[in-house]
């Protein structure tokens, strides 16, 4: 675990009102993993925020956002070459089987974040990636993809598969691994139990200390998305009790 | 370097900062701090057996501050006993237990099975957890049940005894006198304020618990109050904590009549908090020339 204050090196746009930031960050750049997360301190909020890893590479951390609420406004207000205070890599990532030969990659909206990183990871390792991704509408899909295949699902049929993106993946396939809003992700969870998915929740520290961020257990109990998390065996979570919907404003 | 030794009761403690119960874990988690700058900590709150806590959202920022509604999820007491003393019996800085029972006599037995083992530097009794149905603030802001809950713990106990206090109260000062008639060591003054978020889109709570406690800059000016008010009625030290973030912070609760300070939410944010809360003690002390800690003057007028 490194903190760091990074420079801003970059930031594009990816989707409608949607962006990638650029970090100068290599210790944590080369310490990333698939599915892991960096948390972002900024002047206004008092909480860091965490985001997925989206890539990582040459001494630099890229992350996906949209403006949610004050954290994320100010992720777009800042200008290239203002700095911010990265922690991470943290948390638990996906887990690779070498035996995979053909892996899908389903993402809705901003869960798109940590596929790119997945995708690379796996084609490196001679793994078949087909990558699908949803979104409400063409605007909202993310523009940057890396697979062998992409398949585009839109919920209003204004590009690829009209409908769930779950729809748009055919089975045989030796893995799922999966991220988007948590509702979709208990649907991952009912055609794929064994399928591994990156959960959203509130965290207040992202260390394992303030036990903020419960992710509740099928088994009973709860565990720290942050730690355990945030990627889990889709099986293993009670989606019934975990909250589907995060309101983020945060006043002045 | 000024010296910034404390003693707080029988404690003496090597400096004046402490890691804040339920912010720092059983003292594993918080791997960048550099622990020379640690004066003592205090763990997450333990109950005799395991609880899981309360479902989420646990937790929701409000402005410069959060709130949280945990519910002192914890493994029991038995799991610190064997996974956290050992460890903590090698540490060059006191551990204390922060304990929480649903009845007085909960308290009590946890003051006696804690009592002799090896890491357990000394017990803070929390009477203001907001978070839990049963005890908690309960005990709290009745001054009886708080002097009833820290005779229990006393009876049962050597250990230093530090207890917690809730700033839900009229009168900090009548509960603090409560605890320090009983044989209270020290107070820590306060634990977070109740407090209530609500989603403007499905107009109910944001948290899940429906109420939390507030803590963070937020709270500071009220909890630095409130640690005076308790240190001008009593004459045992008084640990402040509430809302500290920077060693500014840090010195007002030290002038307005504290000992020793917790630094809580802060460490969510910056896992280095602690050290630079510590330094900047020390250099403000330099720069007034101040030779040690215990010179400080406080402003403390007796009533």
């Amino acid at each position: 675990m490194f903190q760091t204050d990074a420079l801003l090196l970059e930031r594009r746009s990816v989707a409608r009102e949607t962006w990638v930031a650029v970090f100068d960050a290599p210790e944590i750049a080369s310490a990333a993993a698939p599915g892991q997360f960096v948390d972002i301190g900024l002047r206004g909020p008092l909480l860091r925020r965490p985001f997925s890893v989206y890539r990582a590479s040459a001494g630099r951390v890229e992350i996906l956002f949209k403006v949610v609420g004050t954290g994320t406004g100010q992720l777009l207000e800042m200008k290239i070459g203002d700095r911010a205070s990265l922690l991470g890599p943290l948390g638990h990532g996906f887990e690779f089987d070498p035996a995979w030969k053909r892996v899908a990659l389903v993402s809705g909206g901003l869960g798109a974040a940590p596929m790119p990183l997945a995708a690379e990871t796996l084609r490196r390792a001679g793994v078949a990636v087909l990558w699908a991704h949803g979104a409400r509408t063409a605007a909202d899909l993310c523009s940057e993809w890396t697979g062998d295949e992409v398949a585009w699902a839109t919920e209003d049929g204004s590009a690829g598969f009209a409908g769930r993106v779950l729809d748009a993946v055919q089975d045989g396939l030796d893995a799922v691994l999966a991220c988007g809003p948590n509702p979709m992700l208990a649907a991952v969870a009912r055609r794929w139990p064994e399928a591994q998915v990156a959960v959203e929740t509130y965290m207040g520290c992202g260390t394992g200390v303030c036990l903020g961020c419960a992710v509740p257990k099928l088994a009973g109990g709860y565990d720290r998305a942050c730690k355990e998390g945030p990627v889990y065996r889709a099986a293993d979570i009670d989606w019934p009790a975990l909250p589907s919907h995060l309101p983020y404003a945060v006043g002045a | 370097m000024a010296n910034l030794s404390t003693d707080i009761g029988t404690l003496a403690l090597r400096g004046p900062v402490l890691a804040a119960s339920g912010t720092f874990g059983y003292g594993t988690e918080v791997p960048l701090l550099d622990r020379r700058a640690l004066a003592g900590m205090v763990s997450k709150g333990i109950f005799l057996r395991p609880r899981a806590g309360t479902p989420p959202p646990r937790i929701v920022e409000t402005p410069s501050g959060m709130l949280n509604a945990i519910g002192l999820q914890g493994p029991g007491v038995e799991a610190l006993i064997r996974d956290y003393a050992p460890l903590w019996a090698g540490w060059d800085f006191p551990v204390l237990v922060n304990i929480n029972g649903e009845s007085v006599d909960e308290y009590g037995e946890l003051a006696a099975r804690l009592d002799g083992v090896p890491g357990v530097g000394g017990l803070e009794v929390n009477i203001s957890c907001p978070n839990v149905d049963q005890g908690g603030l309960y005990f709290g802001n009745d001054p009886a049940a708080a002097a009833r809950v820290t005779a229990a713990v006393r009876r049962r106990t050597r250990l230093p005894v530090w207890v917690k206090l809730t700033p839900m109260v009229t009168d900090i000062g009548v509960v603090a006198r409560a605890v320090e008639a009983e044989g209270a060591d020290a107070i820590s003054a306060v634990n977070t304020f109740v407090g209530m978020s609500i989603d403007l889109n499905t107009g109910r709570p944001r948290l899940a618990n429906r109420t939390g406690g507030l803590s963070g800059p937020a709270v500071r000016p009220m909890a630095v109050h409130l640690a005076h008010q308790a240190a001008r009625a009593v004459r045992i030290p008084v640990v402040g904590v509430g809302g500290i973030t920077g060693p500014e912070d840090a010195l007002e609760f030290l002038l307005a009549g504290c000992q020793a300070v917790q630094v809580g939410t802060s460490t969510f944010v910056d896992g280095r908090a602690i050290e630079r809360v510590h330094d900047g003690i020390g250099a403000y002390l330099e720069r007034r020339g101040v030779a040690t800690l215990k010179e400080l003057p406080r402003y403390l007028p007796r009533d």
